[in-house]
């Protein structure tokens, strides 16, 4: 009788048990298992059946071990019964497709192990939650940081649950250590309680955020900024076709990685080069001395080095003559410009040589960091694109770059059936046939750049090459001569080479490499442009002529209606050769040829964007004080300006008024309002060259700071860029210095940095509040002077200390504690105290001689007395506790609902 | 006033009344206070349990410590009070307790033959064995002061004390008392068995024991007590603990486990022997220590519970709510 009444107990806990601890656990189960399956798509059931599994597992485990089952043992049948299930899964009969259902199985038997451990954890190990909340948050974590559209809400909002689970653990924790008896009114006050300690939180985090004010709405801005763009991108993803191109240029050229990188090379597949999505478009000032314009490709990446680890070339930061331009134009203030006088140096060119300039608008924000530029560009300056081209292209630079006349994307090409272009062609080599040789060139230089591993693979091509080429001995005519091997016709008049997107049925992004080519030269006579690049380079290379990898944009002039405007889609992403030749510097030259078999319909091209206005005066400055949002004026101050096209450093610093009644305010290139703007803020203010305002043009002989003087006051503003703050500056110099991915303001890390901040300075402060309370009550019982109110409040002081010694006053009177629990152990007088303190309360309120005595006896005294009791570590821990301190303060509800002490 | 008005007489006196008491009623303190609370609190008090544990010997040392001997009335000299015992029984009639008219063949007249209860200090032993009738003359006597016989009344003299006591066991022929008849008792206690030690200790002394009559002195007067009474009255009881008091006494109207709360008069008498308590622990002001300990033997037997968990826990559960809310208070929130 009594055993029946003892396990239908037992099954009353558990069954308890399982609403409060195995339901709630279920439930953030399948939120997170909802996460997960939003980031990865390895599952293929539902979630509710992957829910279902874990909870299995999780029921299973927590009922077993709450009836003190053998870890050792049903381990060890959990395993046998997965061995089991595996064998008889793999023996099973045909139909079945074994290696999908063993991966299924594999899966889910993973989700019910899972739920299994939890089950295991939250009976056997005391503060398992802690671990189980560590998990849940780490995997929540992971799988946002996944997602695309992500804001600070949404992560606060997905991170939701999993606090609230961790919190309703804690707080359930103390209750399950001992039998836990649960009617409907308890229940209902657990909820009350836990509801106010979530308030508490709350109120924690408000008062977080006020202190974090300034870094979250840093946070925000960005993420805004992040946000909007991100789901322009989502939003032309849905098209479909080439997801995978957002990689292709993520990181910026600067070359400080001579590691491989698949982002950073070149992916050119059949998707790519499929795709009709426009990348940029530019205004190239070239022409022909007859007013045609002259296209140049337009250059990305130079691939130099051989890496016979990986067989295939890759780009190298130890370049001799390196003459790559190190911009990044998303780091330029708005109308600022970077020059690099080192790549005009190392360009190596001085005959033909002309500077170019270009407009570039870039359409996908993919390319902010990158510089996109026909040859050696070494200036670029942001410019602003004009309002209704916004929707189109989200930023802009001019540049100036180096070219030869020689080189434009006529010569480069295959002979094409113009016959005009043809002559230019044969113009263009008879000028290089100057060059007999490399022997004047730099010796580091041209062992760099016709470097080549020896083995059989590179012999059969180098044996190639010499064969094509035993009759010319200029480079051009090399050239000339593996251009033509891929030219080439059999007999029936029939290409040998062939342009394929698919070459050898495999989709490959990257450059092949050496065995690929060897492969495509010897027996398949298909691929694409990286195909042929890379051949030619490796038969040029083998030939002694420096020459390198290029990948960049393959330029068409489509039509004559906008001369000097040329349109970049994902399908002119290309790779051809350039080659040295000493006193020309590099020039391009295109092997791939053309596909016969398929011509794609010509696109058009766009409506190129109107120039934007001209400005005469840009003011990189600092705002001085909050905005005037009446008034619209902004004071700033600056020492540099660009006036009339040149930069000035001001040798003093002036201060002057703007009126932004007319001004669009742009917060990374995002519209916002004059409010956006801070205190210190750094802003670029930009002043356009109109007819209505008073423009002082520059006097010549007159010292610049006087010109900035007569400036009218106040300055007209048309555009106001507020840029990131100078901490966020800071911070990404020296990412920059460490790692080669940059973004502009914060990145992930340091946004999600700041996040762990935030919850550490949240949680940190509320483990601090019992703390702060000592501190508050001690100096409130020192500096009290008022004898009475002394006596309260070193009561309050040392009831709050007991306390937190361990020593909790349940449901004793405070005279009755002092007594039977606190005097025997820490020996502080309290009792004595406690009576003149309850004379002083419930009395008339007279002091005896002596009192005073015995209160500041008392107060200087129950410190030290717990301190030596409990030893000064333990009480340091205690106030840790924030469940001990806590009940001191819920103390009233608890006698509610758990006396069960008769009188 | 201030706040030690106790007199070291008093405070002495008290003493010496509780260890006189203690020397034959060993290991119950706390039931010895009681008992003096409600003679000080000018109240009667009811104790409750098994036959044997005491309740006699208590109320007869009681009264012996402030009496001469059984019959000593000499009142008016301040000296010893008179104690009377009453065993009740079933067929015990209310002129037993009153008394009667006899007539006086001197006198040829009927004279008034006062009853046993015309005394200071009453034990009426087992009261819930006598019949309704009986034990509403003796209420009668314990509420009013006076005694009402024909046409006659008769006061009883303003120091009446009773010792009721009643077994909890049911046995045949017993009456138990109603509701409003145990209201009148300021305060209902039971006994309990004592210690292990206590127990060794009292077989050791039993023949002192015993010997109640003789090992105990009369250490109170008439007077003394009178005093004592008025001392009681002048005991200072804040605002915050009447408020609690209130609030207790609402609360067992109000709880949902209760079907009768206490009474207004319950709640005065609670005040009353509030002040007496305090005062037997020789203070001049209320804390509230003293209402944790009188809200049983006060309240409990007022009060009607729905069930018997209700019972042991309900008034507990109001109890620690006042508690810890006064404990809570500030020094000087004064309403």
């Amino acid at each position: 009788m009594i055993q029946q009444a003892i396990m239908r107990d037992r099954i009353m806990q558990l069954l308890i048990r399982w609403v409060f601890v195995v339901l709630p656990t279920v439930v953030i189960g399948y939120i997170t298992l909802r996460f997960i399956n939003f980031s990865y798509t390895a599952f293929t059931e539902g979630i509710p059946v992957q829910t279902l599994y874990f909870a299995a597992g999780l029921l299973l485990a927590y009922s077993l071990y709450f009836f003190r089952a053998r870890w050792i043992v049903t381990f060890a049948g959990l395993w046998l019964a997965y061995w089991i299930a595996e064998r008889i899964i793999v023996k099973l009969p045909g139909e079945f497709d074994v290696f999908y259902a063993t991966a299924k199985f594999q899966l889910y038997s993973a989700l019910f192990l899972f739920g299994w451990l939890f089950g295991f954890l939250l009976v056997r190990v005391k503060y398992s939650y802690i671990i189980l909340f560590g998990v849940l948050a780490v995997t929540t974590l992971v799988a946002i940081s996944n997602t695309i559209d992500i804001s600070l809400t949404y992560m606060l909002l997905h991170l939701v649950p999993v606090v609230v689970y961790g919190l309703y653990m804690l707080f359930l924790s103390p209750l399950l250590t001992e039998t836990l008896e649960m009617d409907l009114k308890k229940s209902g006050r657990l909820l009350l309680r836990f509801s106010l300690f979530l308030i508490l939180v709350v109120l924690a985090f408000v008062f977080v955020e006020r202190i974090f004010k300034k870094d979250l709405q840093a946070v925000e801005k960005e993420l805004a900024a992040r946000g909007a763009k991100e789901n322009k991108e989502g939003s032309e993803k849905m098209d479909g076709e080439y997801d995978e191109r957002f990689g292709l240029m993520e990181k910026r050229p600067d070359g400080k990685d001579d590691g491989y990188r698949l982002k950073d090379t070149m992916k050119i597949n059949s998707k790519m080069s499929q795709s009709d999505r426009l990348m940029f478009c530019s205004k190239l000032n070239n022409y022909f001395p007859d007013g045609n314009p002259k296209p140049l490709y337009f250059v990305y990446h130079y691939l130099t080095k051989y890496d016979p680890v990986r067989e295939t070339f890759i780009r190298d930061v130890a370049v001799p003559f390196f003459d790559e331009f190190n911009a990044d134009p998303s780091e330029l203030a708005m109308y600022h410009a970077k020059e690099d006088s080192s790549v005009i140096r190392n360009s190596l060119a001085k005959k033909k040589r002309v500077v170019v300039e270009a407009e570039v608008y870039l359409a996908s924000s993919t390319w902010k960091h990158s510089l996109l530029a026909p040859a050696s560009a070494f200036y670029c300056q942001t410019i602003p694109v004009e309002k209704d081209f916004q929707k189109t292209f989200i930023s802009a630079y001019k540049i100036k770059s180096y070219a030869s006349e020689l080189n434009n994307a006529y010569f480069v090409y295959n002979p094409s059936s113009n016959p005009m272009l043809e002559a230019y062609q044969e113009e263009r080599f008879e000028e290089l046939r100057n060059v007999n040789g490399y022997r004047n060139v730099d010796s580091t230089f041209y062992s760099y750049y016709t470097e080549l591993p020896s083995g059989p693979l590179y012999d059969s091509i180098s044996k190639l090459s010499y064969t094509l080429t035993k009759n010319v001995t200029r480079p051009v005519d090399k050239v000339i001569a593996v251009r033509d091997h891929f030219l080439q016709r059999d007999e029936d008049g029939k290409r040998i080479f062939r342009y394929t997107l698919k070459p050898g049925g495999v989709d490959d992004p990257n450059i092949p490499n050496a065995s690929m080519l060897d492969n495509f030269l010897f027996k398949t006579h298909a691929g694409y442009c990286t195909y042929y690049a890379g051949a030619s380079l490796l038969m040029l290379r083998a030939l002694g002529i420096p020459s390198r990898f290029t990948t960049g944009f393959a330029t068409i002039n489509r039509s004559d209606k906008n001369k000097g405007w040329y349109w970049f889609y994902a399908s002119q992403a290309h790779a051809w050769t350039q080659v040295y030749f000493p006193g020309y510097g590099w020039l391009d030259f295109d092997m791939t040829i053309g596909n016969e078999e398929q011509q794609g319909a010509p696109r058009p091209d766009g409506t190129p964007p109107l120039p934007p206005p001209q400005p005469w005066l840009v003011l990189n400055a600092k705002a001085v004080s909050a905005p005037d949002l009446k008034r619209k004026r902004l004071d700033v101050s600056f020492t540099n300006i660009i006036y009339f096209d040149e930069a000035y450093q001001l040798n003093k610093s002036f201060e002057r008024p703007i009126d932004a009644s007319i001004c669009r305010i742009l917060y990374d290139k995002k519209d916002t309002t004059l409010s956006a703007i801070q205190p210190g803020d750094s802003v670029i203010v930009v002043s356009y060259k109109d007819e209505a305002k008073v423009i002082l043009p520059p006097r010549r002989g007159v010292p610049i700071e006087s010109q900035v003087a007569a400036f009218p006051v106040p300055i007209i503003a048309d555009e106001i860029h507020i840029k990131p703050k100078e901490k966020t500056k800071k911070e990404d110099a020296v990412t920059k210095k460490n790692t080669t991915k940059e973004e502009n303001g914060m990145t992930w890390q340091e946004i999600l940095m700041l996040a762990g901040k935030i919850t550490g300075t949240m949680i940190l402060l509320i483990f601090l509040l019992p703390l702060f309370y000592l501190i508050y009550l001690t100096l409130r019982s020192r500096f009290t002077t008022n004898p009475k109110s002394k006596a309260d409040s070193v009561y309050r002081s040392a009831l709050y200390q007991f306390h937190m010694a361990g020593v909790e006053r349940t449901n004793e009177t405070p005279l009755d504690y002092a007594r039977t629990k606190i005097d025997p152990v820490f020996h502080a007088g309290f009792e004595q105290f406690m009576h003149i303190y309850l004379r002083l309360k419930y009395g008339v309120g007279t002091f005896l001689p002596g009192d005073t005595d015995t209160i500041s006896r008392f107060a200087g005294g129950f410190g030290p007395a717990v301190r030596k009791t409990k030893g000064f570590f333990t009480l340091a821990m205690n106030y840790f506790n924030i469940l001990l301190a806590s009940r001191y303060f819920t103390q009233s509800e608890k006698n509610e609902q758990e006396n069960q002490l008769p009188l | 006033m201030t706040d030690n008005p106790l007199t070291s007489s008093h405070s002495a006196k008290l003493l010496t009344l509780s260890q006189n008491i203690e020397k034959i009623i060993r290991g119950k303190p706390q039931e010895i206070k009681y008992v003096v609370t409600a003679l000080l609190a000018r109240g009667h008090i009811l104790l409750e349990d098994n036959p044997g544990a005491g309740k006699t010997v208590l109320a007869k040392t009681l009264a012996l410590s402030i009496s001469e001997g059984a019959d000593g009335i000499n009142h008016a000299t301040g000296g010893g009070v008179a104690f009377k015992r009453i065993q009740f029984t079933p067929d015990l009639l209310p002129m037993d307790l009153i008394g009667s008219y006899i007539f006086d063949e001197e006198k040829k007249d009927f004279v008034f033959k006062k009853g046993p209860l015309f005394t200071h200090v009453l034990l009426a032993d087992e009261i819930n064995r006598a019949s309704p009738k009986v034990q509403s003359a003796l209420l009668e006597c314990m509420a009013e002061n006076q005694i009402s016989a024909g046409d006659t009344t008769f006061q009883l003299d303003k120091f009446f004390f009773t010792i009721a006591t009643q077994n909890p066991i049911e046995m045949e022929g017993t009456y138990p008392l109603p509701a409003a008849q145990l209201d009148r008792f300021f305060m209902k206690i039971t006994f309990g068995y004592v210690t292990e030690e206590v127990e060794l200790d009292i077989y050791n002394n039993y023949l002192k024991i015993g010997d109640v009559k003789n090992s105990v002195k009369q250490v109170l007067t008439y007077n003394d007590v009178i005093n004592l009474q008025q001392e009681a009255e002048n005991v200072y009881l804040h605002q915050e603990i009447v408020k609690s008091i209130v609030k207790l006494v609402q609360g067992t109207r109000h709880h949902q486990d209760i079907a009768l709360g206490c009474s207004t008069r319950g709640g005065i008498i609670f005040i009353k022997c509030l002040k007496a308590w305090a005062l037997v622990n020789q203070r001049t002001y209320v804390i509230e220590d003293d209402i944790r300990a009188l809200a049983q033997p006060v309240l409990h037997h007022r009060l009607i519970f729905r069930n018997r968990e209700a019972s042991r826990v309900a008034l507990q559960q109001l109890v620690d709510i006042e508690v810890n809310r006064l404990a809570k208070l500030g020094i000087n929130s004064k309403a």
